[in-house]
């Protein structure tokens, strides 16, 4: 260190050095780090089929970060190697295991092995043999890469059922099941069919796998043995099921038959606290009479309603609440508009289909709801029933005096032309063909079971935009209120020409009218001369 | 829109009342956290937002500024990322492919004036004022020109006019401050066709806000924009899809940028104190010691001068003392010679004859 | 730095004259566009971008680098380092000159370079720690003059204004101290109102401590690093007190510097734990973090070490140039690199040339400046009619 021969040349080579690093900085703060390597052949397109290998958690807190894993990158290089699933799954009691090389969780150091010495050990094999292969070193393996996923939930729907319903002709047992509490063995019991998310949550509980181990033994299993025996089968990849593209070309059936598992065509809805007397039905408020049979159709699952199991409502959610059902009184569980098992949650999900959402989008949803529309649903038990009438007949009674077509007014009662000009300044007013748009929403009512339920008054339709004022035929005009813009006592409520956009745009909008354009002013006015 | 100018104007003297008051109660010191209760902002809706360019447009003609290259209705100019500059103090954005959106997003970019902007905070000639009335404004006859301003906005909206050589200015959004002033509408707020801006006081927009997010359940992300962000800001806006979808930070955090400096400038003082104190303190030791260490070298050089000068003394002394005695025994010795000269001379004489007494004469 | 043998007595076209002759030249005419036609014929500034290489250099590096003179007077004045006194008159040169070139170069970047008395005379923000930096650094420029003006008097034979001013000496050190630990810190304090934008690694709480620290070392170092430049030009000016204290001023401010920046080094390391970002290490900036912060601070605290130790000049002075890059990085990243970190590529700064023109030009003023004093002034050697003070 002493010695510098040449002592200005290594000065200027230093020099050099760190005005190099100054500059790398600059362009390296310029563009930023290099984006991770690319993991897949289509690099940015969101996949289906990214597994996090986090499984050491249950042991206690990670000590690297987990590995992201690309199954389906797998499963291409084995499948051209001629290899298949039991490459790396093996054979259990009765189906393939869905863990990686082994069929339990027994230890977190037997865990880890597992995968230390397989993983690596075919990444070597494959490396040895001049193919691209994957890491062998930690670091490889355990980072955070942020891989887009599409993945995405499948449920089994009436069609998909059905289908299988048919392909296992009518064979129920060979999925359903429940535990016999005597003999500790799962047996079929007909008639008494549960979704499978009853039993099997999303972890394991006690001896009962969780959803999504059930599910992929049983499902890939039954699709392997079938496409092995060259029958129809089902995906056994992962985008299979779970890409939205992919899932979206499952087939569809249009015709489904009823699925039977002893429920009534129509019933009151129960309503009665747990062991406790019941209710004078002089003081309770009128029963709902619930078309069962027609909401079937409205429906896809079984589980948009049952949505823990088959059970009745009340089973878990009696009036006071119980612990099954996590609390939640009947009246809420009926009741939460923003809950989509409940009947009003429900409800509020089907407004926002393009034909209801155009005006109910606008609408305030109100949590709980208007006591103004209680008595659309809780209608007093008809005159001249027999005392003894069963809850079935009375609510086929209560449901054959409901209307079917929602009402509306006569065409001549609608105004055919509005003139909106109040306001004419750049541009001139707009002449609104007011009847055709209502009959255009009244059309899209009147193919809903839904509005018609609940479009009582030949008012309750022009509602949609002659808001927050009763149903009536001459409704208040629109400068009413919204005459004044920024009213400090109704800060929320738009001036007249802000609330006559917001009324078309947002309608527009939510019905997927894209002509005009919102910002198309001349598509709806004409421009001033 | 004379109707809504007058109406406007109706609402400002109504409402106003307390407002000026405020403002009275406020003069001379900006209204700081909280601020003035009757501080006006501008709600924004996202959801509401068609992106038709017209608060772009009216911004350009209430300020006058400079015409725009391409025209207003001009919408192409939507496919490009744009930002505020010294020509323009807004601009509409248009985001697509947004997860969970229904077709394309606007989202219009403007000063957001700050409750504790970071700007006037930052400014050390004060051209930066926030109002009363919740606005943030900048006062061209005093800026320097340093751009302190431009670092510090979180929202990135100050902009310069680089090209000027003699007059640069900062540009940004004022909130029509002087229309405020008159009783008018911000040129935005006015010219959105579907009022997704809506203007009035901060807190009833926040109150405003909240009851359309109750209402439209699912519609918005349940978070203004604004409510707390860098402390607060008089413009909030909420929106029907994440807020970083649409080119907003979401992690600004809620400090206000005042309090980020607070720690250093509360410093200054400590520094401007303490400093002298201690440095003195310092210097007075080491002259202390410096002349310490000089004395006691004085002091031992002196002695060692005394020590040198004694034995010196006892010397001379002690040679003095020597040929003192040396004379005396000198003299004796003499004498006695003398003596012994004169006896034997004596004897020589009366040799013949006898000696004389004891032979002993005094000496003359 | 070309800076080749040069004697004044004989100012001819030698390759650094002419070098600096086109500088100047070239700098001039910069200089008429900038204020004819403003910033944006000169700079890519931009409206993200709005403080480019004449803040990240010319004010943080400057400032930083001129730190030298506080430093030097205050070993020598203050702790009472007397052996360092031949050191001090050319350390108060060189900060001299440096804050008036920050200042010069100020001229150039601000955008009405007329109105930079404004903060003081027409209206104070003292909520901005821009306002503390202004006030410090033009209260310490004038603090520079005054300390510098007894060597300009020793020249122009005023005795009795001369001896004035040095009896000033105490009380122009510490006031310079002081001003130079707030002005120092408040500019990396400058950025404390920007989280959202500078990078997480060198965005801190503690970044006008940092700044100071670093301070220390910048003046340390260019103190050594300019002797090692005066020993070698300019030999034949200085005196024999100067000559046979050099080294001594080299060694021991190579050891102070190493105490420092092992101070710094520890400093760093707990800024980057108190905002808990040490996940940022992975990253592209973490690694140029770790290039600064081993490559800049720890590497030359370890040879100023070993310098100072084997009594080895070489060492040393190459070492001081190294930390004062090492202070030059710092700057850089603080200011323009690590700044702006959330911008697209597309939006990032990179300087303008007539930036780098403007830049040079204004060093190239600093050493000829330089030049002329220290060839006229009793800078490098005490004038034989003065008592050293």
């Amino acid at each position: 260190m002493t010695t510098f021969k040449n002592e200005r040349a290594l000065r200027s080579i230093l020099l050099l050095a760190a005005s190099t690093l100054v500059l790398s900085a600059f362009v390296l703060g310029v563009q930023g780090s290099a984006p991770p390597a690319a993991l897949d052949p289509e690099p940015g397109r969101p996949r289906a089929d990214v597994i996090r290998i986090d499984g050491l958690q249950r042991f206690g807190p990670l000590e690297r970060s987990a590995v992201t894993y690309l199954h389906e990158k797998h499963t291409r290089a084995l499948a051209a190697r001629n290899l298949d699933c039991l490459a790396c799954h093996l054979p259990g009691e009765k189906a393939l295991s869905t863990k990686f090389k082994r069929l339990e969780d027994t230890s977190r150091e037997q865990t880890m092995a597992v995968y230390h010495t397989h993983c690596t050990a075919c990444h070597r094999e494959t490396a040895a043999r001049g193919e691209r292969s994957g890491p062998v070193s930690c670091a490889g393996c355990h980072q955070e890469r942020p891989v887009a996923s599409s993945w995405r939930d499948i449920g089994m729907d009436k069609s998909l059922h059905f289908r299988h319903v048919k392909a296992q002709e009518n064979r129920c047992e060979t999925c359903h099941h429940q535990r016999d509490p005597a003999t500790e063995k799962l047996v079929y019991v007909k008639g008494q069919e549960n979704n499978c998310r009853s039993c099997h949550r999303e972890v394991p509980v006690e001896k009962v796998r969780s959803l999504r181990q059930a599910a992929h033994e049983q499902c890939i299993d039954c699709h392997r043995k079938r496409i092995a025996r060259k029958e129809e089968g089902g995906p056994i990849h992962c985008s299979g099921c779970h890409d939205p593209a992919l899932q979206a070309k499952i087939e569809k059936l249009k015709e489904v038959p009823r699925l039977l598992r002893g429920q009534p065509d129509q019933t009151l809805v129960k309503a009665a606290r747990r062991n406790a007397p019941p209710i004078d039905p002089a003081e309770r408020v009128n029963l709902v009479a619930f078309n069962h049979l027609g909401h079937e159709t409205y429906v896809d699952t079984c589980r948009a309603c049952h949505h823990e199991t088959m059970a009745s409502c009340a089973a878990c959610h009696p009036l006071e609440g119980a612990k099954e059902g996590r609390f939640v009184t009947l009246q809420t569980a009926m009741h939460r508009g923003t809950a989509e098992p409940s009947c009003i949650g429900c409800h509020n999900a089907a407004k926002r289909k393009p034909a209801c959402a155009g005006c109910h989008e606008a609408i305030p949803v109100k949590d709980p709801p208007d006591v103004a529309g209680c008595a659309s649903c809780h209608v007093p038990k008809p005159e001249g029933l027999e005392s003894g009438a069963d809850r079935q007949a009375v609510a086929r009674r209560l449901l054959e005096a409901r209307k079917t077509a929602a009402a509306s007014y006569a065409d001549e009662e609608i105004p055919e032309n509005v003139e909106i000009k109040a306001l004419s300044r750049t541009y001139e007013g707009v002449k609104l063909p007011h009847r055709r748009i209502v009959k255009a929403l009244a059309q899209g009512a009147a193919e809903s079971r839904l509005a018609a339920a609940f479009h009582r008054d030949p008012g309750t339709l022009c509602q949609g935009c002659h808001h927050n004022s009763p149903a009536a035929k001459k409704p208040p005009a629109c400068a009413s209120c919204h005459g004044q813009p920024f009213d400090p006592r109704h800060p929320g409520r738009p001036g007249l020409q802000a609330a006559y956009h917001l009324q078309c745009m947002e309608c527009h909008r939510s019905m997927g009218i894209a002509k005009p354009a919102a910002t198309d002013c001349t598509g709806c006015h004409k421009e001033k001369r | 829109m004379s109707i809504s100018r007058r109406r406007f104007l109706g609402w400002m003297g109504a409402a106003g009342a307390g407002f000026a008051a405020a403002g009275r109660a406020h003069a001379g010191a900006p209204p700081r956290g909280a601020g003035n209760p009757d501080a006006l902002g501008v709600l924004f809706d996202v959801t509401r937002c068609i992106g038709c360019r017209k608060c772009e447009e009216a911004c350009n003609r209430v300020n006058e500024l400079p015409p725009p290259e391409r025209p207003f209705h001009d919408l192409a100019v939507l496919e490009k990322r744009r930002r505020t500059d010294a020509r323009t103090y807004t601009v509409v954005n248009r985001y697509t492919g947004i997860e969970g959106a229904r077709g394309p997003v606007y989202r219009k970019v403007q000063c957001n004036h700050c409750l504790e902007p970071a700007c006037a905070s930052a400014c050390f000639v004060r051209a930066f004022t926030k109002n009363a009335d919740g606005s943030v404004t900048y006062d061209e006859s005093v800026c320097v020109g340093c751009r302190y301003c431009m670092i510090a906005c979180p929202f990135e909206i100050p902009t310069y006019e680089y090209d000027k050589a003699f007059t640069p200015r900062v540009m940004k959004c004022t909130f029509c401050h002087p229309r405020l002033v008159q009783g008018l509408l911000p040129g935005c707020v006015e010219a959105c066709p579907a009022e997704a801006l809506t203007f009035g006081r901060r807190r009833d927009l926040l109150r405003v806000a909240r009851a359309r997010m109750a209402q439209s359940p699912g519609r918005y992300i349940d978070h203004i924009y604004g409510e707390f962000e860098m402390g607060g800001t008089a413009w909030l806006t909420i929106s029907g899809v994440p807020f970083r979808a649409i080119g907003m930070r979401e992690d600004l955090g809620t400090t206000p940028a005042p309090e980020l400096t607070k720690g250093a400038l509360g410093v200054v003082p400590v520094v401007a104190a303490m400093w002298p104190v201690l440095l003195t303190g310092i210097y007075a030791i080491n002259r202390r010691r410096d002349r310490i260490a000089r004395e006691e070298r004085e002091a031992a050089v002196a002695a060692a001068l005394a020590r040198a000068e004694d034995e010196a003394k006892k010397k001379l002394a002690e040679a003095l003392a020597k040929a003192d005695k040396d004379k005396k025994a000198a003299i004796e010795r003499e004498v006695k010679k003398a003596l012994e000269e004169a006896a034997r001379a004596r004897a020589e004489a009366s040799a013949p004859a006898a000696p004389e007494g004891g032979g002993e004469t005094k000496p003359a | 730095m070309p800076f080749p043998k040069v004697t004044l007595e004989r100012p001819r076209w030698t390759p650094f004259n002419i070098v600096a002759a086109i500088i100047v030249v070239v700098g001039l005419a910069i200089t008429g566009i900038r204020f004819t036609q403003g910033l944006a014929a000169t700079t890519r500034l931009s409206d993200y971008n709005p403080w480019g290489l004449w803040i990240g250099f010319d004010l943080l590096v400057g400032v930083a680098l001129a730190a030298g003179g506080y430093v030097t007077s205050a070993a020598c004045y203050l702790f009472g380092l007397k052996r360092f006194h031949t050191a001090v008159r050319p350390a108060i040169l060189t900060g001299f000159l440096g804050y008036a070139l920050v200042v010069l170069a100020l001229h150039y970047d601000v955008g009405r370079p007329w109105r930079l008395p404004y903060p003081f005379l027409v209206q104070q923000g003292t909520t901005s720690l821009l306002f503390e930096v202004a006030a410090c650094v033009a209260l310490y420029l004038t603090v520079l003059f005054i300390e510098w003006t007894p060597a300009a008097l020793e020249w122009l034979g005023l005795k009795r204004a001369r001896n004035l001013v040095v009896r000033l000496t105490l009380v122009l050190t510490i006031f310079g101290v002081v001003l130079s630990t707030l002005h120092q810190s408040s500019l990396g304090a400058l950025f404390l109102i920007a989280p959202s934008k500078l990078h997480p690694l060198w965005y801190s709480p503690y970044l006008a401590l940092f700044f100071f620290v670093s301070s220390i070392v910048a003046g340390l170092s260019m103190v050594i690093f300019e002797g090692a430049l005066a020993h070698r030009y300019f030999h034949h000016k200085m005196d024999e007190a100067h000559r046979r204290e050099a080294d001594g001023v080299a060694l021991g401010f190579a050891k102070a510097a190493s105490w420092v920046l092992a101070g710094y080094f520890v400093l760093k390391v707990v800024g980057v734990a108190q905002a808990d970002a040490w996940r940022h290490l992975a990253s592209g900036y973490g690694a140029w973090f770790l290039v600064e912060v081993i490559g800049f601070v720890l590497l030359p605290c370890f040879f100023f070490a070993v310098g100072a130790r084997e009594k080895n000049l070489k060492i040393v002075r190459f070492t001081a140039a190294w930390a004062v890059l090492g202070i030059v990085i710092n700057r850089f990243n603080v200011g323009l690199i690590a700044f702006n970190y959330h911008l697209p590529a597309e939006e990032r700064y990179f300087p303008h040339w007539m930036e780098i023109g403007i830049s040079l030009f204004i060093v190239t003023i600093g050493i000829l400046a330089y030049k002329f004093i220290v060839s006229h002034m009793p800078i490098l050697y005490a004038h034989p009619d003065y008592e050293p003070h």
